[in-house]
This record gives structure tokens, sequence and C-alpha cells, in this order.
């Protein structure tokens, strides 16, 4: 019968070397974000797809509505449309950058991310600043095309940072969302049979192309309880809207500031859950 | 900052380490082993053993169930970066950025790692130039045959000079001079002595090349764990090896009754397997012939890893 034997032999000198454990987070974030930087730019249908729609309704559908509706509430339609097609653009890119995280699980490339010594949610943001700066690269031509065909936008500083920060917080939101589903669905047919459910369906209700005052009553209430109608909101207040129309659709309140902070929080408050949502559900998919 | 390692840890210590999936499914069941520092130790098993699960044990990628693992004195589950960071691994499966480089696949790598930039560069051109692969460093992996990007992982888990290297079925798919000529890089590998080899296989030449001791797994558990030479060695110098008609058990009766066969010889099929101990190898194939129950030939010959196996689980272990 043969002996098991447990212990080792020491066959040769043990070698015992400092290993770094405990270091900044901010290299391996900075590494991780570099290459999924450079497997986007190895796959420009993630950055040029998303863009197509949103720059055919600014540029195209939207001037040529703008002959017919004139203005909504004072308000330039081409312009107004503009900025409601970032609330197409954005959610649009997010998804796409969901694809990314289904090709690294399918070509394997995930485990050897899992099995370096970084904490696995820095794999999650990672992708997300890669989708973040995606989307503002992608909304800064969306709205120098706008500009081009003669959308007109208010540029004080505090509008622009209003704007900014409700488009961020709409895509850490959207990429939450995508990070999420990429983990839960097994193939990638499926995740993309999804995207329009999520990316594109809400923009109808959310106040991109009409006021959602124009929607029934039913409808309006559904809108309110969607980031995307409180982004937009947020975007035209800053860049088009200083009376906070949209906002007042929403809040029914008279102080737009305020009405502002609220919706911006709300954005803030579904990026924060989905985003840790999508951590969660990364990490436990990663651990069997 | 920097945490030291205990000096005195084997590489890997493993007590009692069990993993029981959602469904009840147990694959690892109360294994035990240590792996001495610079020692090249494989786990050998068919397809299903366990050997996958406790290689993700160790690499924390599998959340073990029951017992406890260190790599280099640290736990895998209480301290899971820093077992990470003593540790690397080449997986069954394609691991690597398609579309990107191979240099640039180990540069992330070795950034994640968290290897100095100037000591990864050099680190990087020795092992492209050492593993043959510095003329497609700078090509997309996607252009790599099956061979070469199995070198570029195993060059991948060196970049960070890892105490524990874990090598998860690496020739599994691969054709046969590929499987040679990695087989000859692996064991070029034992002549690093500051790193220790995990390989799990279920290649019987591969452990046996490779390998200073082999833990044999069944069904979860570790059945025999010794040395290549000291497993084979418990079934004598040569064996006789017969195929029967009809019922096996009966001939081994009738061989055990004879005093021909003893408690180690087995069955599989119509194959009775017997171990020779007294006798020289002609001398049994001569006595067991005059017994006229081995219609289907008979022979002798060295024992084998494979027949260690199938007398401690009844199955075979490779194809």
């Amino acid at each position: 019968m043969t002996a098991i034997t447990t212990t080792a032999p020491s066959a040769r000198p043990p070698v015992a070397v400092p290993r770094p454990v405990s270091r900044s987070i901010t290299a391996p974030l900075a590494t991780l974000t570099r290459r999924r930087f450079a497997l986007s730019a190895r796959t420009p249908r993630e950055i040029i797809v998303p863009l197509m729609t949103p720059i055919l309704f600014s540029v195209v559908i939207a001037p040529a509505l703008a002959k017919v509706t004139g203005a909504v509430r004072g308000i330039d339609y081409m312009s107004f449309v503009a900025i409601g097609t970032v609330g197409l653009l954005v959610p649009i890119n997010c998804m796409f950058a969901g694809i990314g995280v289904i090709v690294d699980r399918e070509s394997g490339a995930r485990r050897d991310l899992l099995a370096a010594p970084i904490p696995r949610s820095l794999i999650v943001f990672g992708n997300l600043a890669v989708a973040l700066a995606i989307s503002a690269l992608q909304v800064l031509a969306l709205v120098g095309a706008a500009l081009l065909r003669g959308a007109r936008f208010d540029t004080h500083l505090s509008g622009v940072g209003l704007f900014a920060a409700a488009a961020a917080l709409l895509a850490v939101a959207m990429y939450g969302g995508a990070e999420t589903l990429a983990n839960r669905v097994a193939k990638q047919e499926e995740y993309i049979g999804a995207v329009p459910a999520i990316a594109i369906v809400p923009w109808f209700f959310a106040g991109s192309l009409f006021p959602i005052t124009a929607l029934p009553s039913w409808l309006a209430a559904f809108a309110k309880i969607l980031p995307l109608t409180h982004a937009l909101a947020v975007m035209r207040y800053g860049l088009l809207d200083g009376r906070g129309t949209g906002l007042h659709d929403i809040w029914g309140m008279s102080n737009p500031t305020a009405m502002a902070a609220l919706s911006l929080a709300v954005v803030a408050g579904y990026a924060a859950l989905l985003l840790s949502v999508s951590v969660r559900v990364f990490t436990r998919s990663a651990v069997r | 900052m920097q945490r030291r390692t205990k000096e005195t840890s084997p590489a890997v210590d493993v007590t009692g380490l069990s993993k029981t999936y959602a469904g009840g499914v147990e694959a690892v069941k109360d294994v035990s082993f240590t792996v001495a520092p610079g020692e090249v130790f494989g786990l050998l098993g068919p397809n299903g053993a366990g050997k996958s699960t406790t290689v993700g044990m160790l690499t924390t990628t599998v959340l073990p169930t029951g017992g406890s693992a260190r790599l280099m004195g640290h736990d895998v589950t209480d301290d899971p970066l820093a077992a990470r960071a003593v540790s690397a691994v080449v997986f069954q499966d394609a691991a690597v950025d398609r579309s990107l480089t191979g240099r640039r696949n180990l540069e992330i790598h070795a950034r994640l790692w968290g290897v100095a930039a100037p000591a990864a560069s050099q680190v990087i051109d020795e092992l492209l130039d050492g593993f043959g692969l510095a003329e497609i460093a700078g090509r997309g992996v996607d252009s790599y045959s099956g061979g070469q990007r199995r070198r570029l992982e195993i060059a991948r888990a060196l970049v960070s000079r890892p105490h524990v290297l874990f090598l998860d079925e690496p020739t599994v798919g691969l054709d046969p001079r590929i499987r040679f000529e990695l087989l000859d890089l692996i064991a070029g590998l034992r002549a690093r002595s500051e790193t220790t080899v995990v390989l799990t296989t279920h290649y019987l030449d591969e452990a046996e090349r490779l390998c200073d001791r082999v833990a044999i797994v069944h069904e979860g558990r570790i059945v025999a764990l010794d040395t290549p030479a000291n497993l084979r060695a418990g079934l004598g110098a040569h064996l006789v090896e017969l195929r029967v008609d009809g019922n096996a058990s009966r001939a081994l009766a009738k061989l055990r009754a004879e005093g021909l066969a003893g408690d180690d010889a087995f069955t599989v099929g119509a194959t009775l397997t017997v171990p020779v101990h007294d006798l020289t190898p002609r001398q049994a194939v001569a006595a067991i012939a005059e017994l006229d129950i081995a219609t289907g030939g008979i022979s002798a010959r060295p024992p084998t890893l494979d027949d260690v196996y199938l007398r401690l689980t009844g199955d075979r272990l490779a194809a």
C-alpha cells in the first residue's frame, strides 16, 4: 500500500523575498484603465456606433423638426433636442462599454485580472473610467456638431459644471447597470438584446424630445423616477433653460437651484446604488 | 508597505481543504499537503477529480468551504491579496488579451503585480528572449499559434518572479510537438530554485518527468502522495498483465490461491494486473501461463503511475 506523505521534503533551500502587498490603488487602477483604453481603441465600433444615432438626431432630425415645431417654451427646439440626444448617447455608449466585460470573460482575460494582487473592485472602476472618458469625448463631439448646425447654448461656468456633473453621474449610473447586466447574462447576444430596452426605451419617456408634461399623467409619473429625466432636466438647466422649466415639471417648486440640486442628488443616488450593485455582482461572479 | 513572508513556512501549506459547490457537489474533500520552496509538485488525476478546484482555491478564485491554505505563509481566505502577490497562475484555458501584443500583455501583468517599470522592462525582455517570443512580441496575440500563446502565458506568469507558480493543465489541447516543447520549457523552470511549481495534469509522462512529488487525486481526495519513483515502487519492480476470457475476478482468486498474486493485484474489466515481488518476471509469466487462464495474452513490464492510479481507484488515468 502506498503511503501518503503529506509533508514536503526540504529538497531545495527555502527562499523568502519580501513581496509588495499593500500599495496604492492608483497604479493598478491606471493600468486597468490603460488596458481598457487599448482594448477599446482596437474595437472602434464601441466608440463610433453609439455616436451615430445621437449625431443623426442632433444634426438632421432635430433641425427638421425645429422647422415644424419652432420652440419649446421659448427654447429653440434644435438646441432642446441636442441636449436630449445626450440622454441617448450616454446610455448607449455605457451599454456598449459593457460588452467589453463579456469579452473579457469569454476570452478568459478576466481570469488573469482576478489572480492579480489588487482589490477586484478596481477592475470595475478601471472599466468605468474608460466608459466615462469615452462618453465625455462623445458628448463633446455631439455638442460640437449641434453648435455647428446652429444650436445655441449658455456657456457660463456654473451651467457647464451642472451639465457635466449630470452627464457624468448619468454615465456612472448607466455603466453600473451595464456592468451588472454583463456579469449576469451568459452570452453577448443576450446582452445586446437587452440594450434597446435599457438604453433607448427610457429615452422616449424622459423629456428628451418633448416636456414630460406632454405625457399622460401616469407616464409622466413614471418618467419622474427615471434618472435620465432628472439628468436631462439638470443638463438643460445648465446650458439652455435658466428658468428650470424641466425641473419644475418634475418637482413643481419655484427655486430652480434647489430643484437642480434635488435632481442631481437623485441621479447621484442612482449612480451610487447601481455602481455599488455592479461591484458586488462582479466580485461575487468572480469567485465560485 | 512591504510585508515579509515567513521564512520557516512551506511555500504551500494545505490543511483539510474542502469545497462543496451550491447543489451539494463535493469537488474537494479534506485535502492536505505541503509543498517545499523550490519543489515541483504534481496534482495528478482525471478530469473532474478536483485538481482545478484545488488550484482555484489556492489562487483565490474558488472560496473554500472547509480547511485552510497558505501560500508563503499567507492565508488564501484571510489575506488573499498577499497570497496572490506571491503567486501566479497559468490557466487551463486561454487567458490573454488577444487583441493586444504579447509584450503589452506582459507589461500589464507586471504593473498589476507591482513590478517597478525599469525592472519590468528588463525582466520582460529576458523572458521574451528565453521563451523564443522576442520576434513576435510586437504582434497581436490573436496571430499567435497555440504553442506561442501558451509560452506567452507562462512567460507572463513569471514576470512577477512568483514564489509559487500554478500550472493548471498547461499542455491540454496542444499538438504533440508543441506539447513536447512546452514540457522542456516547464522542466527548465526547475532550474529556478526560487520558484515553487504546482502542476495539475492528467498526463502521466508530465507528472513523471516534471514533478518531485505527485499527489494522485480521485473524486476530490488525495489517495496517494509520494515521489513518482516511490509510488511505482509500491507495486514492485515488475508486474504481469494478462487478459482473460470470462470472469477476471475468479481468475484473480485462482492466482491468489496458487500464491502467485498478493493483495495488491487488481482487475479492470478483462485485464488482470499482478505485481511481482518474489519471482522474476519470466518466472511469474511462466507460472501463470501454466494455469491456462490467460487466453488473451500475457506480458511483463515495469509499473507506471497509471498502474498505481488503477490500483487505487479502479479507473484509468489518461486516455
